[in-house]
């Protein structure tokens, strides 16, 4: 025991001191950072500076209101013949022509949009929208509802979901927004996890290989000693860089609030929350400005972040420990890294695999059987379950699963470290699957 | 100190060990001889515990090996190295502890060591900066810091400039005057006849030779001579004496190689030569360790 806690040691320490996992450490969260800032501001931009002058050339008699301007977008109805503008457009100050022919207001046929650059999917989606709005007045208005009627028609909606817990019957404030976010940032940093440290055991093992100091090793340490020493102290790499990254994502996502966000917005989330509470006693409309952050913010106190953080880092290191023994059994197989491929596909495919339906099957049905089996199944449970998690997950399946995963990865374990042990003595030879199924079968 | 009982080692095609026994006494130097492939590094893994028999056992000091015994052996493989980015001092100190050292007696001896082979300004280079024959030292180093009684070094050498192979080389025969038991695995010879006492050849799995190294020599001998001497005299054969088989005149002088009879002596072949000629040397020929090991390989593989 005593050798396999030198051996952690080591593995921990000359990963941890190299200068590439410090910089990844403390520069990953200010880049994720960074990169959200930018999309933010970009999108932020984007939005408040689109501003289209489109001219608007009418032969329709039936709409008698006209399309309304708006920050984005401003309507000019000018009195001249399609033709004329056709030819002018380049010159003129208007971006877009757009033409209204005559039409019925059951079948509109024949609007056309003209510009010199072609008009962006966001932009014909908008003038649809007014256009399909004005002829809905219009429709309306014709059978008879008074504008003033019209006017009081209009209310914005917000749906509030609220997901009603199995256990104890208490509902819980959620958003489907939210639980997606939180699933989707759960499932990318699981398969990035274990991607990235299952690999870098493959790559330990080969090292040693290549390097020959495996011999050295063996003489003292057992095989399985080596191989367990390596995931483990692989493994607490990983769960530093996790914690290490939520600490600092925090901490700069804190600053970065409290230096951009102004006291109108966090008032505004401070009230909110405040009314959250109140929520689940009654059923009165909450009357507090809802925004997008209001939004999140009060979904997220909905979410129990201590069980899904636990969860998370119990997946991770089941999952991790399941797929880093087939790595290890890989890179004992091998010479090179450039020999992994053929062995690799096997091995992540079923990751990928989770990874990819997890984010489209399971965040659109999490409840659904799909969903269940692929977070039962511990070569896709470790992705599936932590996107699942934030929709709610009955206890049962959790610990099921989690039971299954623990099988599962004494089983991988103890199928690689009998790989291993010969594969790690064996230089210079091609390896195929058959080879490795006969090593599998030797005695000692 | 060790022995190996009828040790048969099977892998999947091919029969790796068959039958071997040895007996390495306490204090000698054992040289495991045999050409590659012979099956020298497969018994050296079952001696260090890396592989198990498929039948057959190992005794280590009267006991059945056991993992109490990882640390009174140290093995210096053929396939060796270092982890390339590890600083010296702190590669040779994790490779002892691993042998059961305490981090305060290792560092001891590490900067005993590192004094004693000039290597002391090493303690924070990393592996890839050092040549190879650096690296060799340090790996001879890691073997022999925990004070084994028993050492197996797997072609120690190899890699060595002449200069420091000597330097290893006094080592080895310091520790082995000290009680350490060696057991050195090598097909070059010159080193064998150097320092082995002992020594088993093995071929295509099974131990064709064993036994100390003046008495295989001696069973190797032939009864063959040269004799050079001065004088016009041609040397014929004498029936039942001894026959002439090769004669050669160089610079004046006459060169011969006889093989005596059974039974007959250098002294007789003189007696009929002196009234004739000056004899000027006699030697007898002995064959060389490289010619057994070739005679007995080669002889091996025409049966």
């Amino acid at each position: 025991m005593n050798k396999v806690l030198l051996i952690i040691r080591r593995e921990y320490l000359s990963r941890v001191k190299k200068k590439s996992f410090i910089i990844m450490t403390f520069l990953t969260p200010l880049l994720i950072a960074g990169i959200y800032g930018l999309i933010g501001y970009f999108t932020y931009k984007g939005i408040k500076d689109t501003h289209d002058k489109v001219a608007v050339v009418s032969t329709n008699k039936t709409l008698t209101e006209k399309l309304a301007t708006d920050k984005n977008i401003e309507y000019f109805y000018v009195d001249k013949s399609l033709d004329e503008m056709k030819k002018s457009i380049k010159n003129s100050d208007y971006d877009y022509l757009l033409y209204l022919p005559e039409f019925s207001l059951t079948q509109p046929k024949g609007v056309e949009l003209f510009g010199a650059k072609q008009a962006g999917l966001s932009l014909s989606n908008r003038i649809s929208r007014d256009l399909e709005e004005l002829i809905r007045n219009q429709k309306l208005k014709e059978s008879g509802i008074s504008q003033q009627d019209l006017d009081q028609l209009k209310t914005s909606v917000n749906i509030e979901t609220k997901k009603i817990a199995t256990e104890t019957g208490k509902e819980e404030s959620s958003s489907a927004g939210a639980s997606t976010i939180i699933a989707f940032i759960a499932g990318v940093l699981m398969f990035m996890f274990i991607m990235l440290y299952g690999i870098q055991v493959m790559r330990g093992v080969i090292e040693e290989k290549t390097s020959r100091i495996i011999e050295v090793m063996i003489s003292s340490v057992k095989p399985f000693q080596l191989m367990m020493g390596k995931i483990i102290g692989i493994a607490l790499v990983g769960l530093t860089q996790f914690v290490l990254w939520i600490v600092l994502t925090l901490t700069i996502s804190t600053v970065a609030v409290s230096f951009f966000v102004n006291k109108d917005d966090v008032q505004k989330i401070a009230t909110s929350s405040q009314s959250g509470s109140q929520i689940s006693t009654g059923t009165q409309v909450v009357q507090a400005p809802q925004g997008p952050i209001v939004d999140i913010q009060k979904s997220l106190a909905g979410l129990e972040f201590g069980k899904i953080i636990t969860v998370f880092i119990f997946f991770f290191i089941g999952g991790y420990l399941f797929y880093s023994a087939l790595y290890a059994a890989i890179g004992s197989a091998v010479d090179s890294e450039t020999e992994t491929q053929q062995f690799m596909m096997p091995v992540m495919m079923p990751l990928l695999l989770g990874y990819a339906l997890s984010l489209s099957v399971i965040t659109n049905d999490p409840y659904g059987n799909i969903a269940f089996w692929l977070s039962m199944i511990p070569f896709t449970s470790p992705i599936a379950m932590v996107v699942r998690l934030p929709y709610g997950v009955p206890n049962w399946e959790l610990a099921l699963s989690m039971v299954i995963l623990v099988v599962g990865f004494i089983g991988t374990v103890w199928v690689a470290s009998r790989i291993y042990r010969v594969g790690i003595l064996m230089y210079g030879k091609k390896t195929t699957f058959k080879e490795m199924f006969k090593w599998f079968s030797y005695k000692n | 100190m060790l022995s190996v009982k009828d040790i048969v080692k099977q892998y999947a095609t091919h029969r790796a060990l068959d039958q071997v026994s040895l007996e390495v006494e306490s204090g000698k130097i054992f040289g495991l001889l045999g050409p590659n492939g012979a099956g020298k590094t497969s018994l050296i893994r079952i001696i260090t515990q890396i592989t198990a028999p498929d039948s057959g056992e190992v005794l280590f000091n009267g006991q059945r090996l056991n993992a109490d015994h990882i640390s009174q052996i140290g093995y210096l493989p053929e396939e060796r190295g270092l982890y390339k980015k590890m600083e010296i001092g702190e590669q040779v100190l994790y490779l002892s502890k691993l042998k059961g050292l305490s981090t305060a007696e290792a560092t001891k001896r590490i900067k005993f060591w590192f004094e004693k082979l000039e290597m002391k300004d090493w303690w924070n280079k990393k592996v890839e900066d050092l040549s190879k024959g650096m690296q060799q030292k340090v790996q001879f180093v890691a073997t022999v810091l925990h004070q084994p009684e028993l050492i197996i070094l797997d072609e120690p050498f190899s890699g060595f400039d002449p200069v420091n192979a000597d330097i290893i080389k006094n080592e080895i025969l310091e520790l082995n005057k000290q009680g350490a038991t060696f057991i050195f695995s090598t097909h070059r010879m010159e080193s064998v006849e150097e320092l082995c006492d002992h020594i088993a050849l093995i071929h295509r799995s099974k131990k064709i030779l064993d036994g100390s190294v003046d008495e295989i020599k001696a069973t190797y001998r032939n009864n063959t001579y040269w004799i050079e001497y001065e004088g016009d005299f041609a040397a014929k054969s004498v029936a039942g004496i001894f026959d002439v088989l090769q004669t050669e005149n160089v610079k004046g002088k006459t060169l011969i190689k006889i093989q005596l009879q059974p039974d007959r002596t250098a002294n007789e072949v003189l007696a009929l030569l002196l009234p004739h000629v000056t004899i000027h040397r006699l030697d007898e020929v002995i064959p060389t360790m490289n010619d057994i090991f070739i005679d007995k390989v080669k002889g091996q593989n025409h049966e």
